[in-house]
């Protein structure tokens, strides 16, 4: 059979027109009776289709805000508003001193504010002849009283729980590192200068200004900053007179000496 | 009725089952010849007609007009149900006792005899439909629709959501593999 001869034969078809008239009334009714079950089946769906994309933006802004206000990034910020609003701090920033670090832990953040040490360091790098007291009195000043500070801040309550001042933290230095700085000193002209052959050298240790927070075994604090400061302390104790001299291990040379009393060259030498 | 009249019954249909019986009346003759040609089985065209009118009442208030017929919609319903049907193997028949009140059960034993008979009297339609269902629903659904129920190509693709030359692919390639299904016979 040829493609168009099937075609005419299927067109020219004589097709059954049937009707079954009690199935069309049967489900006439079958389809009254479920009428307005279904009409009540729509309008419940279309409420709940047109709650849930509401539901949905809902859902997604709270998980949004909800990330937002508890992420640690929002809680850093919070602390450091807090902390800044806090005119005791606001004083010591006002003065030079930084924010050197915010930690969160339990609930709350801790602030670390570090004093201008920075602006020391540039003042030491100035030629002498440019060097103005008065510019780097304030924060001298401050650098005599203060040696930085930790404060804690309870974010919930939007408040300064407690600031803990703190105190130039002294390190114990290995042999190797003490010997090295007594090596130094002595071999530097001034100590040649000032301190008795016979002087006793007391204890050699690191002061440093610089702290970091600690968040170990469970509690926070401020504890020093050992791998910073290579600057070793050696206290010599001679003929009821106390000598400090500041050794630079780094730069390997002794930076200052500075005696209780004065001392008398002539004395010392005889 | 034209286009508009029943853009609005639809519309009154959503809200009075007096305007749903309207459209229903329209169309059941037109589904159930539709049906009865795709199957070439009384009973099972019942079943999948009462299938697509339930389905159609089911989905009337998520019926969006797009200027199409009505008849259109239901065409394409039919089209799933038979689908349906046959995926399900008879699985899930609608019975009409359960949800209406049975009219005398002789009378529709009868009627449904003499559809029977008048069914049988149409030989080369059965033969014809017996090699249209070997082919792939693609193929029936669109050589039914269109030596069947004479609808135009575009209406064809207004029913089944093709495009127009999707349609006529579709047409040459079920022809072709019709003329083997006759060729193989012979």
């Amino acid at each position: 059979m040829e493609k168009d001869d099937l075609i005419r034969k299927l067109e020219e078809m004589s097709l059954p027109e049937i009707e079954i008239k009690s199935h069309k009334e049967r489900l006439n009714l079958a389809l009254m009776k479920k009428y307005y079950p279904e009409r009540k089946r729509a309008e419940v769906f279309n409420i709940f289709k047109k709650l849930v994309p509401a539901g949905a933006v809902a859902v997604i802004l709270f998980v949004f805000i909800f990330n937002n206000l508890n992420s640690p990034k929002y809680n850093l910020a919070k602390a450091k508003k807090i902390a800044l609003e806090n005119n005791e701090i606001k004083n010591w920033l006002q003065q030079g001193s930084t924010i050197k670090d915010i930690k969160l832990a339990d609930g709350r953040a801790y602030v670390l504010i570090e004093p201008p040490e920075a602006k020391k360091e540039e003042k030491e790098l100035m030629p002498a002849n440019l060097k103005s007291e008065g510019a780097f009195q304030e924060s001298e000043e401050i650098k005599e009283n203060f040696r930085g500070a930790l404060a804690e801040v309870n974010i919930k309550e939007r408040k300064i729980s407690n600031i803990e001042k703190l105190a130039p933290a002294a390190i114990d230095l290995i042999k190797s590192k003490k010997d090295k700085a007594l090596d130094i000193a002595n071999k530097s002209q001034e100590v040649q200068d000032k301190i008795p052959k016979e002087a006793e050298v007391l204890n050699i240790e690191v002061h440093t200004p610089k702290f970091r927070i600690s968040n170990e075994g469970g509690s926070v604090s401020a504890i020093p900053e050992t791998e910073a400061e290579e600057k070793a302390s050696i206290i010599y104790q001679f003929d009821e007179n106390q000598c400090e001299g500041k050794v630079d291990l780094n730069k390997e040379r002794l930076e200052e000496i500075n005696c209780l009393k004065e001392i008398n060259k002539d004395a010392t030498s005889e | 009725m034209d286009l508009k009249e029943e853009k609005d019954l639809i519309k009154k249909a959503k809200k009075d089952p007096k305007a749903f019986s309207e459209l229903y009346e329209k169309y059941y003759s037109q589904i159930f010849g539709y049906i009865l040609k795709r199957v070439a089985n009384l009973e099972i065209a019942q079943d999948v007609t009462s299938e697509t009118f339930l389905k159609a009442l089911k989905n009337l208030w998520q019926f969006r007009w797009q200027n199409v017929p009505f008849s259109s919609w239901l065409y394409r319903i039919a089209n799933n149900e038979i689908v349906n049907y046959f995926r399900k193997q008879k699985g899930k028949k609608v019975s009409l006792e359960k949800i209406t009140e049975p009219i005398s059960a002789d009378n529709i034993e009868m009627e449904f005899i003499e559809a029977q008979e008048e069914l049988k009297k149409h030989r080369d339609f059965l033969k014809a439909q017996g090699k249209i269902s070997k082919l792939d629903m693609k193929y029936q659904e669109v050589i039914v629709l269109r030596f069947f129920e004479k609808k135009q190509i575009k209406e064809i693709s207004e029913i089944l959501g093709k495009k127009e030359g999707t349609i006529k692919s579709l047409l040459h390639r079920g022809i072709e593999k019709l003329k083997d299904e006759f060729f193989e016979t012979n």
